[in-house]
């Protein structure tokens, strides 16, 4: 399902009438000569809200982060922070946001000790400050043993740390994570998203970017989906997959030891029948059905069988299908 | 307040990546090894002479290439998105690479004098008309420095591979900067270091300049 122009905006509306927005995109676009990187988005972020940001690569993802953070200010459109347009007004609203992103270095010679002093500075913290909050940082990070090494001896995850350390040292209202748990092992992953979850907890309004459904799943209050520079969906996970209807697919149970229903297929409705185990299959359903009055039918067939059902569910679609749906629905 | 921030940064940088030792301690040593290989050549030249020319043509050279690779490595690296994330101005972190390496290099500079007076005056080769000519140099020199430190800023800030950059600023940096002497040559008659002096600070100005132009419109 692709949304027209039309749906677009009433999304945006809808997200219009909710006063507590912190950060909200209006109507932005954003060219990189031939290519349209951004069409039109339009998205609100409430406080204290963690916005799950998803999309193939070249969607547009860091292009919008880049928007919010300031590193681009060549665009068409609005973006407001705290009801305060971008636009010629950053001076006060850099050390609002946190920044990890996707790719960013360290001058080769800086110990993470001297990096942060130098990024608290720049965020305003005085020398007290800077002291108590690198300390925090690193406890919170598990980094506090490396604080004197230099950064070019530090392992990949201990790097991610170092990025997501960066953001996090002037306490930021606003956390903007580009990939964060790209590249990073279980027990890492594990760590970040926990973090994640803890910042927001205390009211750190989030949007982190990923192409990890799963992550996204765990984590988000709300998920954009982003696909050639539209959004194409705004919603939580739940409603997302609710709203989404893919084939609607009914699950059966029987019982041990009894025979599977059969002639589920001569009902008009029905596309196919998926025999998954000896006891249980998939009904696929046409689209565009009313699904009370399948239920009905099946439900007559099963009676007129005896089936002896244990399981009777319509089965939602996993935040995956509902992202491929989208993703494939505009390269077909 | 960010640009001394970063000035010092870099300064600290320097210090820890070895840049300026090798540039206080190598300079001087190449001067003397030079008058060691070559004897014949150089008799009678006095040390501090040797170390004017030497230091102000390698100087240049050396720091066209620093700049802009330091500046096309750490681009490509993306360093500065961090810095530029925060409330800072885009032209601080340039201006402070330029007076970074120019400030290394005239202490370079002087260190290798220093050393090369001293050097004359004990071996008694001190000649006046050679101190002429040596402060000539010293200023002619330092003048260029700033001119190669402003380009090696320019092709770090429009190159986006490092070889790339390495091979403009040895082809072109030095050079470029000699044109502060040309004139010299075509009117008889000028004040070579007030020449020097002047068209060094006025070009330095104007390519520093439209450094912090292109650099305020580079989208990282």
């Amino acid at each position: 399902m692709v949304l027209n122009g039309k749906k677009s905006k009433d999304i945006a509306k809808k997200n219009d009438l909710n006063e507590d927005k912190l950060i909200e995109f209006r109507n932005v676009s954003k060219r990189y000569k031939e290519l349209l990187a951004l069409e039109n988005i339009s998205f609100t972020i409430q406080k204290g809200e963690i916005f799950g940001y998803i999309g193939p690569n070249g969607a547009g993802k860091t292009t919008t982060i880049k928007i919010l953070v300031g590193l681009i200010k060549d665009y068409k459109g609005n973006v407001y922070i705290n009801g305060i347009n971008t636009k010629n007004n950053w001076k006060n609203l850099h050390n609002l946001i946190g920044y990890h992103p996707q790719e960013a270095g360290f001058q080769e010679w800086r110990t993470i000790d001297h990096a942060f002093k130098t990024f608290g500075c720049l965020s305003g913290l005085n020398s007290e400050s800077i002291e108590k909050r690198i300390q925090e940082t690193l406890e919170l990070l598990n980094l506090s043993q490396e604080r004197y090494k230099k950064i070019t001896h530090l392992s990949g995850g201990m790097f991610q740390k170092l990025r997501l350390g960066q953001a996090l040292l002037h306490k930021p209202q606003i956390l903007v994570l580009d990939e964060p748990l790209s590249g990073l092992d279980p027990q890492m992953r594990y760590q970040f998203k926990k973090i994640i979850k803890e910042l927001a907890r205390s009211g750190t309004t989030i949007l982190f970017s990923s192409h990890i459904l799963s992550d996204v799943q765990d984590i988000a209050d709300k998920i954009g989906i982003l696909n050639q520079g539209q959004i194409k969906d705004i919603g939580s996970p739940e409603n997302l997959q609710n709203k989404f209807h893919i084939g609607n697919i009914i699950e059966l149970i029987v019982a041990e030891n009894t025979p599977l229903c059969e002639g589920l297929e001569d009902l008009s409705e029905i596309e196919y029948v998926e025999k998954v185990k000896l006891n249980k299959q998939l009904v696929h359903l046409k689209s565009e059905i009313n699904i009370d009055l399948v239920i009905y039918l099946i439900m007559n067939k099963l009676k007129e069988q005896n089936c002896k059902i244990r399981n009777f569910s319509l089965v939602k679609p996993s935040l995956e299908e509902v992202y491929l749906n989208y993703v494939r629905g505009e390269t077909k | 307040m960010s640009l001394k921030l970063f000035f010092f940064d870099e300064l600290k940088g320097y210090a820890k990546s070895k840049v300026m030792l090798v540039l206080w301690f190598g300079l001087p040593l190449l001067s003397f090894l030079i008058q060691f290989v070559n004897p014949a050549e150089l008799e009678g030249m006095p040390i501090s002479f040797l170390v004017a020319i030497v230091v102000s043509s390698i100087g240049g050279t050396l720091s066209v290439i620093m700049l802009s690779t330091t500046i096309v490595s750490e681009k490509n690296r993306h360093v500065y998105e961090l810095f530029l994330i925060r409330p800072v101005r885009r032209s601080s972190l340039i201006l402070a690479k330029f007076f970074a390496v120019y400030l290394c290099l005239v202490i370079a500079v002087s260190i290798s004098l220093t050393i090369g007076l001293l050097f004359d005056a004990i071996t008694g080769d001190l000649i006046e008309n050679y101190l002429n000519i040596t402060f000539e140099s010293l200023i002619v020199g330092i003048s260029s420095m700033a001119i190669t430190c402003s380009i090696g800023i320019m092709f770090g800030v429009l190159v986006s591979s490092v070889p790339l950059a390495a091979i403009l600023s040895v082809y072109l940096g030095s050079q470029l900067s000699s044109l502060i002497i040309l004139p010299t040559f075509f009117i008889p008659g000028l004040n070579t270091e007030v020449l020097a002096l002047t068209l060094g600070i006025t070009l330095t100005i104007v390519i520093m300049g439209i450094n912090i132009l292109l650099f305020n419109r580079k989208q990282f």
